[in-house]
């Protein structure tokens, strides 16, 4: 559990303030726990549908984006932390359905956390202008370790936020896990097909050369994975 | 024009320093602080008087804001223009605004595209399917942070290097062509991956999967494209709109 909270702080380090090399992408952060709990298949059931939604969420300009950094922690590391509990397949997919939409909605919520943060730099920024012109030269370092300080804390606090929230729900979700996991078999394909679809508009751009790439693609794919099959 | 007083090793500092570009990100500055913080071993090899150097770095904590990845060209070129006004060869605190809004939004506009809008959704296709194929390994995974993270890294560090060495000139000629070109090509690729994606979550390893989960599948793809053609609401308010949906559904209808 320790190593999921940490793993939270990392992701939410890699996503804005250092380095940005796609560490934090749900995918990753997800393999990363699954090696952790010891359960790649729930792990990357889940990091893939969040990775999926993740691809199409742009940190353009001044915007400030879903945060799949820790969204994607928190929605693998849900799904693990129900899904250790009880070892059926059917509580697995429960597990996972509930870590998807537990990621999602700490990606949706993390949005103004993220503004709170970005805000405190403001007053860290004219804190750091006003010293290094009284003459305080480490004063620049010292604004953006306290920046890279800020980030970790607060993804940490809010992965353990939201797994304090699913260890109180878990209970439910093993009671509802049939039908629960009724719904996981169709909401996977359906939010796979919906993001395949998100990043295809992206690619695509309304150039009829490039959706024929992709119906080439797919329908040779189709037949070599069919034909090709024992 | 003036001698070159910027080493390697210097250079090589402000690569890893900007890493640190967005760890201060505020909506006021954006990238200004991790800017200044970044160009500082250069300020301290030009400006050996101390107040001197302090005026600099307070200039430098000024707005600006760039793709991450491509500041380091501009970072470069910055270097080179506050080598020739040490030197008091050319070069104020007007011109270096100038230059850093003029790179910073040529910079910005070529790597949201290269960057946000190709690479990043073609690494997270890669690695989706290499999830997919392998749902019980970590290559989904590393494909994705390893087709993102290579030539981000190598453009972060190799960045300054470049831009030092053409100066502000540096986005004019092959370099740029050489960039809108990645951007065709990644777009092409793309397509090519979300194919291969697509066949094998209709038939993983060869084997259909059941007519329901490939409706599903469909009515998923059938909406994202719809949805695509407006930015607002968001994917993610969809796909949680979606998931919702179903929950009700199910607790309406499954008992």
């Amino acid at each position: 559990m320790l190593g999921t909270l940490v793993v939270g702080g990392l992701a939410a380090l890699d996503a804005t303030p250092v380095a940005q090399t796609l560490a934090s992408q749900p995918l990753v952060t997800a393999t990363v726990l699954g090696a952790f709990w010891g359960d790649w298949s729930t792990a990357l059931g889940v990091g893939t549908v969040l990775q999926i939604l993740a691809a199409s969420t742009l940190p353009i300009g001044a915007r400030t984006p879903e945060d799949y950094s820790v969204g994607g922690v928190v929605g693998a590391g849900v799904a693990l932390s129900i899904a250790s509990a009880a070892p059926f397949e059917h509580v697995r997919q429960a597990a996972s359905l509930v870590g998807v939409m537990t990621g999602m909605v700490a990606a949706t919520v993390g949005v103004p956390l993220l503004r709170w943060q970005r805000r405190q730099n403001e007053g860290l920024a004219r804190w750091c202008e006003a010293e290094l012109r009284s003459g305080h030269e480490r004063a620049l370092a010292e604004a953006q370790w306290a920046g890279v300080a800020l980030a970790f804390a607060v993804g940490l606090a809010a992965t353990a936020l939201w797994m304090a929230v699913a260890h109180w729900g878990s209970g439910l979700v093993e009671r509802e896990s049939l039908r629960l996991a009724g719904v996981w078999h169709l909401l996977q394909p359906l939010w796979l097909g919906f993001g395949f679809a998100q990043l295809l508009h992206a690619f695509v751009q309304r150039r009829l050369e490039r959706a024929g790439v992709f119906a080439a693609a797919l329908v040779g794919a189709w037949l070599v994975i069919v034909a090709g099959a024992p | 024009m003036s001698e070159r007083r910027v080493d390697r090793a210097t250079l090589l500092e402000i690569g890893l320093r900007s890493n640190l570009l967005q760890a201060a990100w505020n909506f006021e500055r954006q990238q200004g602080l991790g800017w200044a913080f970044a160009l500082a071993p250069a300020l301290r090899a030009l400006y050996p008087d101390r107040e001197t150097r302090l005026d600099r770095l307070a200039e430098h904590t000024a707005y600006f804001n760039t793709q991450p990845t491509l500041a380091s060209i501009a970072l470069g070129a910055a270097v080179r223009v506050e080598e020739d006004r040490a030197a008091g060869v050319g070069g104020d605190a007007a011109s270096m605004a100038r230059l850093k809004s003029a790179l910073g939004s040529t910079l910005a506009a070529l790597g949201d595209r290269l960057f946000w809008f190709s690479l990043r959704p073609f690494a997270a296709a890669v690695g989706v399917l290499l999830g997919m194929v392998h749902p019980s390994h970590g290559w989904g995974a590393l494909s994705l942070w390893l087709v993102y993270a290579v030539p981000h890294l190598v453009l972060r560090f190799g960045g300054v290097g470049w831009g030092y060495a053409a100066g502000p000139a540096v986005l004019s000629g092959a370099f740029r062509e050489r960039l809108e070109a990645a951007v065709r090509w990644l777009a092409l690729l793309g397509c090519v991956v979300l194919g291969v994606a697509l066949a094998w979550a209709l038939a993983p390893g060869g084997e259909p999967r059941p007519i329901a989960v490939q409706c599903a599948l469909a009515v998923g793809l059938g909406a994202g494209l719809l949805t695509a053609q407006r930015a607002r609401p968001s994917p993610t308010r969809w796909a949680l709109a979606f998931g919702f949906l179903g929950l009700i559904l199910a607790w309406r209808f499954h008992g």
